[in-house]
């Protein structure tokens, strides 16, 4: 052991720096400086407020196009000229039936009828009660209902010819006793659910993206020495989940809104409650799978060393999440099915499968709890390994870290 | 005192550290010199936590290096490196709060230093817009923002240009004077000698010499005499039995005593062979001293 020498033994060990105005270090403290830093750095950047606006506008446009989709299929504009009797009334009452929302208007001769389906006004032209005037072909339901008034009412004119009153006619009510209700609510669920997977699985993809090049970035510019030495590795992968996932919520919270508040407006939607339920279940499993995924990606992220690098090591990821989607589509169709029943237990893919399960099938609560469970489980196991794994290969220079290189390279804090 | 104590490191079969030990003190500026891969970062980094020594303890203040002791200090590594698109104020601002300060000294402290180091007018620019001269600025303003208690400086004056060495030289100057132990490692001899307390040197993993520039030179083995008599050869120095002349010219001489307690009877013998101009020990420069350290 060497002696410090010039210098005089019982000088003080302390500076003479004001330490007065200094912040206790909790971890919740560090933690949040962090998080802090990445929602601001995001915030700033041109990029991703670009791409955010992107993914938002894509998922509107795909609910205005549902809307589109729904509206120009029921409701349909008939001119009549001519004809019998109550005839406008009647066509409207047989297109309600049919689930048509029919728009009867009466023209004064069939030259101006005709003008209106070629201008296309209107979708179908009912001349003197026998004839109707179409563009290209009439469409079945119209024409059932068209049909269906004339017959109606030329039956009607006969009976009362006849001394009967038409009143006979009048339908027996009917008792509907309905063997799975709300086959129609659980429609829409299937839909709002759908949709929302789409939407899941594109920020999961979108800011696992981001949280892996901001560890990379982290890396290759070498600002990982400094920050380390003053932070412990689980500190900055915790900042950094919890700012990207402050983020990502808070888009997912506008589009849920936006979509759900317009689809309720434009009537895609007829059940609210419904819907509402099932995007508050998909909010809480977008909390836990991006919890999962954004750790997993940070993991990937810090193997490499360069943004170039960064696609080959996140690509088994993607391919899960992929996986999630497709499987999440297929349970849609077949919610009771045992792959839908096995892949929404099984971790990472119960986010997407399982939402979609409770919207469209049948699932026990206890079913839930248990896929909660694991997933939760996985999280706690993900964040234990990759988060020694990142400590591990944070510091690795060049080319890219072994896991098992990483694992041994773990540090002392 | 930060006490490196019994450092051993090996990656693989590679033994990079060997029982490394030195003291830095309070005020004191350590300057750790060595050849490239001597493991003067090694050491560092194992102080910072960012490595981990197979064996051996670094210290502050008799307890071991631990996170709370290593936010304060300021650290700046072999390979530069901060935020590339962030704003340089709202960096160091950052730094200094993950180091413990609150927001308002953070701001004040990085505001502060980038006025001092000409950057005030920069602050908000993006660390990538700047020179590489100004980035290695904000890099030490990075280490200083939280105002450490502790220096450690990986290689802090390369890449500077002369008006900056002396403006980090003033900086260092400043912090030791409040009782700040600074050490850096530096290929830079000329300037450790001018500027440090003291100095170690590694090779091959092991402190072959450490203390202050003047321990260092009276340890210095082959230590010369220097004798300038003008005019005259050097014969009158080689037929004495008792020196070994290393070199002769120009009425220069300069020799060696088997006996360093003979050097009055060389002045004497001088003396009578011609008007003698200088007599005295020859200083050995830092870069003397460090050749023959690592030779050793």
């Amino acid at each position: 052991m060497s002696h410090p020498a010039g210098v005089d033994e019982h000088t003080a060990d302390t500076s003479s720096y004001d330490r007065t105005g200094d912040v206790r270090m909790t971890s919740s403290h560090i933690v949040g400086l962090v998080a802090r830093r990445e929602i601001l750095t995001r915030l700033k950047d041109k990029g991703f407020i670009v791409s955010s606006i992107f993914i938002i506008v894509l998922i509107m446009g795909s609910v205005v196009f549902q809307v589109l989709i729904q509206s120009g299929a029921s409701s349909v504009a008939v001119g009549i000229t001519g004809g019998p009797q109550y005839f406008s009334a009647a066509i409207e009452e047989q297109a309600d039936a049919l689930g048509l929302d029919a728009e009867v208007t009466e023209y004064d001769d069939e030259s101006t009828a005709r003008e209106a389906v070629q201008s296309e006004e209107i979708d179908a032209a009912v001349v003197d009660g026998n004839s109707v005037l179409v563009n290209e072909s009439l469409d079945d339901a119209l024409g059932a209902a068209i049909s269906g008034a004339i017959n109606g009412l030329t039956l009607a004119q006969r009976l009362t010819d006849e001394g009967v009153n038409p009143d006979i006619l009048q339908p027996v009510a009917l008792d509907v006793m309905s063997l799975q209700p709300a086959a129609d609510a659980a429609d829409e669920k299937g839909l709002v659910a759908f949709v929302s997977i789409l939407l899941l699985y594109t920020l999961l993809i979108f800011f696992g993206q981001f949280i892996a090049q901001g560890v990379v970035e982290e890396k290759a510019s070498r600002v990982i020495e400094v920050l380390l030495a003053a932070v412990k590795p689980w500190q900055l992968l915790a900042g950094k989940i919890i700012g990207l996932g402050v983020l990502a919520f808070a888009q997912l919270l506008i589009i849920c809104a936006a979509g759900l508040g317009g689809a309720i407006a434009f009537d895609v939607i007829t059940v609210p409650g419904a819907a509402i339920a099932t995007v508050v279940q998909v909010l809480g499993w977008f909390v836990l799978g991006f919890t999962l995924v954004a750790a997993l990606f940070a993991v990937c992220g810090a193997l490499v060393s360069r943004q170039e690098d960064l696609q080959t090591v996140l690509l088994p990821m993607t391919l899960i999440l992929v996986a999630a989607l497709v499987l999440a589509i297929t349970a849609g169709q077949n919610p009771n099915g045992t792959l839908a029943k096995v892949t929404s237990f099984l971790p990472a893919l119960s986010t997407m499968v399982m939402p979609v399960r409770v919207a469209t099938g049948s699932v026990a609560w206890w079913e839930i709890v248990l896929a909660v469970i694991l997933m939760l489980a996985t999280i706690v196991a993900v964040v234990r390994i990759g988060g020694r794994i990142y400590s591990g290969a944070l510091l690795g220079k060049g080319g890219r870290v072994k896991v098992r290189d990483a694992l041994a390279a773990e540090r002392v804090s | 005192m930060l006490e490196f104590d019994g450092l051993r490191k090996s990656y693989g079969t590679n033994l990079v550290l060997d029982d490394v030990s030195f003291t830095v003190a309070p005020g004191q500026m350590y300057g750790f010199c060595g050849a490239n891969g001597a493991g003067k970062t090694t050491t560092m980094r194992i102080a910072l936590g960012l490595a981990r020594a197979d064996a051996g303890e670094v210290r502050w203040k008799q307890q071991p290096v631990d996170l709370e002791v290593r936010r304060r200090i300021g650290y700046m590594p072999e390979e530069r490196g901060l935020y590339p698109k962030m704003p340089v104020v709202e960096q160091l601002e950052y730094f200094g709060r993950l180091h413990g300060m609150n927001t308002a000294a953070a701001r004040k402290s990085a505001s502060l230093l980038l006025e001092g180091m000409g950057l005030g007018e920069r602050s908000k620019d993006a660390l990538e817009k700047l020179s590489l001269g100004n980035q290695q600025r904000v890099q030490l303003a990075a280490a200083l923002v939280s105002n450490p208690d502790v220096l450690i400086l990986d290689e802090p004056f390369s890449g500077l240009d002369p008006t900056g060495v002396d403006a980090l030289a003033a900086n260092l100057a400043e912090r030791r004077s409040r009782g700040v132990p600074v050490l850096f490692s530096s290929h830079q001899l000329d300037l450790v000698e001018r500027l440090c307390d003291a100095v170690g040197i590694l090779a091959g993993g092991k402190i072959v010499a450490s203390g202050t520039v003047g321990q260092l030179r009276e340890r210095e083995a082959n230590r010369q005499l220097r004798v300038v008599i003008p005019g005259s050869d050097g014969r009158w120095a080689r037929d004495l039995g008792y020196v070994r002349v290393d070199s002769d010219r120009d009425g220069e001489v300069l020799l060696q005593l088997d006996d360093p307690g003979r050097d009055q009877d060389v002045l004497s013998a001088a003396m009578t062979s011609g008007p003698v101009s200088h007599f005295g020990w020859r200083q050995p420069t830092l870069v003397e001293i460090f050749r023959e350290a690592v030779a050793a």
